[in-house]
This record gives C-alpha cells, sequence and structure tokens, in this order.
C-alpha cells in the first residue's frame, strides 16, 4: 500500500485516530508518520505538552500521549504489535516495531540505557558507518547551535567511540 | 585473581534474525527453520549437541538449567525453543527463548576477555551465515530494550559468605548498583542467594562498548573481591565462633545419613569458606562448584539412574557429598 500523505513511499504505519463520533484509519509511510500530527485534540495541556514539552518539541510526549489519551495507536504492519501492547509489556514484536514506534522507543532507551546510540560491534558485512558519523556531526553542530552544551558532551563521546570503530 | 571468591564467569549475547517477528510472536515452522540455521551455522565452529525443548524429558530439561546452560524460562515458557551445546559444555546456544538467539559461554574464574572472545568467534561464524537484526542507532535488536545495542550480558558468580553473614550484602549491592551493575541470586532473576552465591552483571548494553562492559564488569568484581576479603577479616575476630559453624558444617557434611538440597549447599558453602582460612585443606577448588551442581535434584536424581522419591534423594545426597568431601578435604585441627 502506497504511503496515503506522499502517495509515493510504501505505507509502513496504520495510524488510528479517534475523533468524537468516528474513528479513522490512515496509512502512511514511516517518514510521513513521523512529521504527522494528530488533528483534532480535547485535551489542550496535552497538546501544549506534546509541542513544547522536551527538546524533540511532539515526539517526545508521545508515551504520555498514549497513556492518557489513546487518541492514536501505531500499529506495526508486520507483526500487527501495537503501541498499548509495548507500552503495557515493554517488549516489541519484530525489527520493524523500532521502526514503527521509534518516538516512544528513542524515550524508553534513553531511560532505560542512559544513551540512545549503538557504539559497539556490528555484524558482519555491516560497515562502521561514514553516514552514521556524518549525521552525528550535524547532531553536534545543531547541539552547538542551540547551546545544549551537556547533549554535545553526550554526542562527542559518542563520535569518539564510532570513530575509534568501537568493539574491543 | 582470588578462585575462592570468583566462581565462573558467564557473556551472553542476545541476537535476533532480520525480518522474522521475535520469539513471543513466532509460529513454529519459522522457529524451527531458525533453529535449523544456527545448528547448520554452529557445524562450522564445533560439535554441538541440539535438545528441542517439546521433546526433552523434564528431568534432562531440568539438569540442563541446573548446570546454568539453559534459562528457567527456556524449558517452561517457550515451546518452540532449543539449545545446541557445546562438547564440553562451556559454550550454549539458546534458541527462540526471549530472542532467537542467545550466545553463552561459561568459564571457571574470572575469565571476562576469554570468555568473550570465545563468544565473539562463534557469534561471527553465526553472523556469516544468518542476517541479524540491526540498526546503526540501536545496534542489535532485541525483542526488550534492556538488551539493545551490544545485547551483551557479562556475569560473574561470586561466593560472598562473610559479606552475607556480616549484614554488608545489601550496601556492597547498593554500591556496585552504581556502577550499573546487578546482583541477583545464584540462579539469574527473582531467585535466593542460596549457598551465598550472586551473579553480578552490568545493566548497561547501549551506548558502551563490549569493552567498556568487560571493563565495568571487571572492576565492579575488584571491589566487591575487596569487600568480601575486608568482611572475612571481620568475621574472624570471633575465630571460635568461625571455627565451629566450619568445622559443624564439615561434621554434616561427612557423617549426614540425609541431607536436603539446602542443607547441602549452606555445608558446601561452609566448607569452602574454611578452605579459605586454611581451617580445611582442599585439593582443588572446583570440586565445591561441582559438588554444588551435582547435588541439585534433577542432577540427584540422574545420578540414581530411577525413578525416586525425595527422601531416597535426600539419602543419595548425604552419601555423594561425603564420599566427594572426604576424598578432596583434609580437616586441620
Amino acid at each position: 500500500m502506497i504511503c496515503v500523505k506522499c502517495g509515493q513511499r510504501q505505507a509502513t504505519t496504520e495510524i488510528i485516530q479517534r475523533y468524537k463520533n468516528h474513528v479513522e484509519k490512515l496509512y502512511l509511510c514511516s517518514e510521513c508518520a513521523r512529521d504527522y500530527r494528530p488533528e483534532v485534540f480535547d485535551d489542550f495541556e496535552m497538546l501544549d505538552k506534546l509541542i513544547n514539552g522536551s527538546p524533540m518539541g511532539l515526539l517526545s510526549g508521545f508515551s504520555d500521549f498514549f497513556n492518557t489519551n489513546k487518541a492514536i495507536r501505531l500499529v506495526c504492519p508486520d507483526c500487527k504489535t501495537s503501541s498499548d501492547e509495548f507500552l503495557k509489556s515493554g517488549y516489541v514484536g519484530c525489527p520493524k516495531c523500532y521502526e514503527i514506534f521509534e518516538p516512544l522507543i528513542r524515550q524508553t532507551v534513553k531511560k532505560l540505557q542512559q544513551a540512545d546510540r549503538h557504539v559497539g560491534k556490528r555484524p558482519y558485512g555491516v560497515s562502521g558507518g561514514s553516514g552514521d558519523v556524518a549525521l552525528l556531526r550535524a547532531e553536534i553542530q545543531e547541539a552547538l547551535d542551540s547551546g545544549n552544551y551537556s547533549r554535545v558532551n553526550e554526542l562527542s563521546k559518542v563520535l569518539e567511540k564510532l570513530e575509534g570503530n568501537g568493539g574491543l | 585473581m582470588d578462585d575462592n571468591t570468583i566462581v565462573s564467569t558467564r557473556i551472553r549475547l542476545a541476537r535476533n534474525i532480520d525480518g522474522l517477528p521475535f520469539p513471543h510472536k513466532l509460529n513454529e515452522a519459522t522457529a524451527r527453520q531458525i533453529t535449523d540455521g544456527v545448528e547448520h551455522a554452529l557445524s562450522s565452529v564445533d560439535r554441538f549437541t541440539r535438545f528441542d525443548m517439546n521433546k526433552i524429558s523434564n528431568l534432562d530439561g531440568t539438569i540442563l538449567q541446573e548446570k546454568h546452560l539453559i534459562s528457567p524460562d527456556l524449558l517452561t515458557e517457550c515451546p518452540f525453543g532449543s539449545v545446541l551445546i557445546g562438547m564440553d559444555e562451556t559454550v550454549s546456544i539458546m534458541v527462540n527463548e526471549e530472542d532467537h538467539i542467545r550466545e553463552q559461554v561459561i568459564l571457571p574464574g574470572l575469565s571476562l576477555e576469554r570468555a568473550y572472545n570465545r563468544i565473539n568467534m562463534i557469534d561471527d561464524a553465526i553472523s556469516n551465515t544468518m542476517k541479524f537484526a540491526f540498526s546503526p542507532r540501536y545496534g542489535y535488536l532485541t525483542a526488550c530494550a534492556t538488551n539493545l545495542g551490544t545485547g551483551m550480558r557479562a556475569s560473574v558468580m561470586m561466593f560472598l559468605p562473610a559479606l552475607t553473614m556480616k549484614g554488608l550484602i545489601d550496601a556492597c549491592i547498593n554500591d556496585v548498583g552504581r556502577l550499573n551493575m546487578t546482583v541477583r541470586g545464584i540462579y539469574g532473576e527473582g531467585s535466593n542467594a542460596e549457598g551465598y552465591l550472586y551473579q553480578v552483571s552490568n545493566q548497561r548494553t547501549l551506548g558502551i562498548t563490549e569493552g567498556d562492559i568487560l571493563d565495568s564488569v571487571g572492576s565492579a568484581i575488584n571491589h566487591i573481591v575487596d569487600a568480601e576479603n575486608r568482611a572475612r577479616e571481620l568475621l574472624k575476630r570471633d575465630e571460635p565462633e568461625l571455627k565451629d559453624k566450619i568445622f559443624r558444617a564439615y561434621g554434616l557434611a561427612t557423617n549426614a545419613y540425609k541431607l536436603t538440597t539446602t542443607e547441602a549447599m549452606h555445608a558446601l558453602a561452609m566448607i569452602r569458606l574454611g578452605a579459605y582460612y586454611g581451617y580445611i585443606s582442599v585439593n582443588d577448588q572446583k570440586i565445591f562448584t561441582a559438588l554444588t551442581t551435582k547435588c541439585l535434584p534433577a542432577n540427584m536424581q540422574k545420578l540414581s539412574g530411577k525413578n525416586i522419591g525425595a527422601l531416597e534423594r535426600d539419602i543419595l545426597r548425604a552419601q555423594y557429598i561425603a564420599a566427594g568431601i572426604k576424598k578432596s578435604t583434609v580437616k586441620n585441627d
């Protein structure tokens, strides 16, 4: 199925939005799903939290939002695990879930692991990832520009490890 | 490193196959394909024996669990679970437990780097033939986010009688908790520390390298060994009481007509402590680990070669332990 928003990429995410009198399903690609904002909110306080609640804005408020409003429910197209299921059990159903529930997972992972980026071994055939390093440099620059020096410090350590090739 | 305090080292790597649901969402046919794939990949490394959990007897499964070759969950909660065990029983690969593949190596004493090198070689061999689920950001993808990144848990089993007897173990657990370590009882999560045996392992798996994990676990172990040694000095301040406890345990282990598992584990622990103080001479420290495993119910049942009840098992255990202790130790008066 093609994404209903961009009309180009393959839809990977099913979003169920509950309005007052009806429910609507949207099928989006992962990029459009990331940028997706619910259209109707009964709870303006929650909306404010979603948009302004943290450095990541909209995404960082997802977990509270899922827990309290239940207005949006993400479902993994591959294994049919829902965001409700993930939040309840702490388990994802398949590797694809990590893309679908990315905003939720990032929060959980950061809390659990005090980090959100892998710096260790890579499987056979997966290169050191110059793309990762470039992305990381851009994030460091962004953090520098916004004066978030603790984030700069954190990401610089990750960069150091990535450039040092990780592992033992 | 002190082999009276450190029993064994275990390294485990969690891996999943790309594009497939994790085990709790898996059907039987796909689960079997994964097991077959892992078995095939391992054939280039060593000879492994395969046990499927839906075929193994409860007794044989429990023996594997008592030897720490499989988790309790693999036996009871994973209908499509399997395990592949290397010839010398130091390597075991659980398939379709919480993750598709749990690679594990257990070596005696403190052998963090050696254990990692061994499991890393096996991991490479599997990775050569099966594509692991991996994300550049989160590393090896696992069913639970607590294992993301390296998917690596390095644990060291420690014998900590003095910290326990002096009531200092909780403080020690809190200290290593600050170093991002977890301390559990001998049989892992939720279990009691029978025989004063504890398992110390890393909590974090993401944002650190495998080398970082080995270093941090190594440092925590050094810290705990120091604390245990200091507690053993404290314990010795009341030497008559200490000696009495140890010699009573020796007497029980060598003379009792019947012994429960808990009594046996406690007696073995006290004799092991006696060996540390030189009250008892031991020709091989490994005897304690061997007897501790052998005295567990399923191993004892297997040893008898027939179906016996709890009472007969306790009588057999007493005979077995008495023979083992008399053969390997001498009480110094």
